[in-house]
């Protein structure tokens, strides 16, 4: 009986062993393709701007719209390329783990934001968790920039940040009363490069959610949203409650 | 070799591409005078000290500010550095790191060896020829070196 337990004990330890080894392979290959792959991207944004700036009069407006074309999405092929970049970099770099006051970094972020802005937040009470700080405050600033981002067409943006606790963790919400979503989209969500809303509406790579649910994985936590469309949407992700001390 | 004389900048870069932005963005960034452009590390050593293809350069006219690559085939930035930084003729010049990405061990090793900046190479033009800009003007403009 014992030695059953063992045998699927260390089995399990050999697995998450191994599937530690190939998460960092793959964070090597993003990081590393997505390195290499700046160059010719730099390449093409640098040369057709010259060709727009030095040979822009030898085209006609046809040749200029297409140019324009090219520049736009090579520099989205740009913004893509780094936001892989970001990614994998959370997964590469090692996370401290230590006391964070969570209330403190949301103000820090929102003191970053316009001041216009800042009036819209209603910050309920946040308690600390355990956790990287850095990562953490990248989440927060994800969030609310997502939240900023959605509600920015709604003729009164309200935007609500609070937090809940079940019996083993701390939940934090970000609320907004912006676009929101067809819940039947929910599953696409927090995937890399996917945009729920036409990006002439709400421009982006369809990076920052992906982020937010790497780090909070990273943290032991998940990540979940509510939404209507047209009425807002609710962001919410729980981390394990074990204190701040 | 008169194209060699009369430099500030020197340009040490392996891709094509790069350096020809690189030249560029200075120009935008209205630094003129055409920057002297080395394809790999190997060739600075012989550049500073008037050797080689580069004998009938002036020895008086060193460089004032030097953008390396730091991914060369034959000689790396790293190698160039050590070599720029460990003699008291150029150890005055300032060295910019144009690097493809941040890699933070990369960059300590760096700094050790006493570059005096590191840039990222910017994907967007526009930011490309900002971040040259700014380093010109900074290490030509503003920067005060050794009298010689």
């Amino acid at each position: 009986m014992n030695a059953t337990v063992e045998g699927v004990l260390s089995a399990n330890a050999r697995l998450t062993g191994e599937i530690d080894v190939l998460k960092a392979e793959l964070d090597g290959f993003t990081y590393s393709v997505s390195h290499d792959l700046r160059a010719p991207v730099r390449a093409v944004l640098g040369f057709a701007r010259v060709v727009a700036d030095d040979h822009g009069s030898a085209l006609d407006e046809e040749g200029r719209r297409l140019l324009a074309v090219v520049q736009s999405e090579a520099s989205r092929m740009g913004d893509m390329i780094d936001a892989l970049l970001a990614l994998s970099r959370i997964g590469r770099e090692a996370m401290a783990y230590l006391p964070v006051d969570m209330a403190g970094l949301v103000y820090e972020v929102v003191a970053e934001r316009a001041v216009q802005e800042q009036s819209l937040f209603d910050v309920g009470d946040l308690p600390g968790v355990c956790g990287d700080r850095v990562l953490l405050r990248q989440v927060w600033a994800n969030l609310l920039s997502n939240a900023v981002k959605f509600s920015s067409r709604t003729p009164t943006p309200q935007l609500r940040v609070w937090a809940t606790r079940d019996a083993a963790r701390v939940i934090y919400h970000v609320g907004d009363n912006g676009v929101g979503f067809d819940m039947k989209c929910a599953d696409k969500l927090f995937g890399v490069f996917q945009t729920l809303h036409r990006r002439a509406r709400f421009p982006g790579t369809g990076a920052v959610l992906a982020m937010v649910k790497r780090i909070v994985h990273r943290h032991g936590g998940t990540v979940w949203a509510d939404a209507q469309l047209d009425v807002g949407a609710t962001f919410s992700f729980a981390l394990p409650d074990e204190g701040t001390q | 070799m008169t194209d060699f004389d009369d430099i500030e900048i020197l340009l040490v870069e392996d891709n094509h591409n790069d350096a020809e932005m690189t030249m560029r963005a200075l120009r935008k960034g209205n630094f003129l005078s055409k920057p002297s452009w080395l394809k790999d590390g190997v060739e600075v050593p012989e550049f500073v000290r008037c050797e080689g293809p580069f004998e009938s350069r002036n020895p008086q006219q060193l460089p004032k500010l030097v953008l390396l690559d730091q991914k060369m085939p034959r000689l790396d930035g790293l190698n160039v550095l050590r070599e720029l930084k460990g003699s008291d003729r150029t150890c005055a010049i300032p060295v910019v790191a144009m690097t493809s990405l941040n890699q933070e061990r990369d960059l300590t090793e760096t700094y050790r060896l006493g570059v005096n900046g590191c840039v990222t190479k910017p994907v967007q033009f526009r930011s490309f020829v900002e971040a040259v800009a700014l380093i010109g003007m900074f290490w030509l403009c503003v920067n005060q070196v050794p009298a010689e």
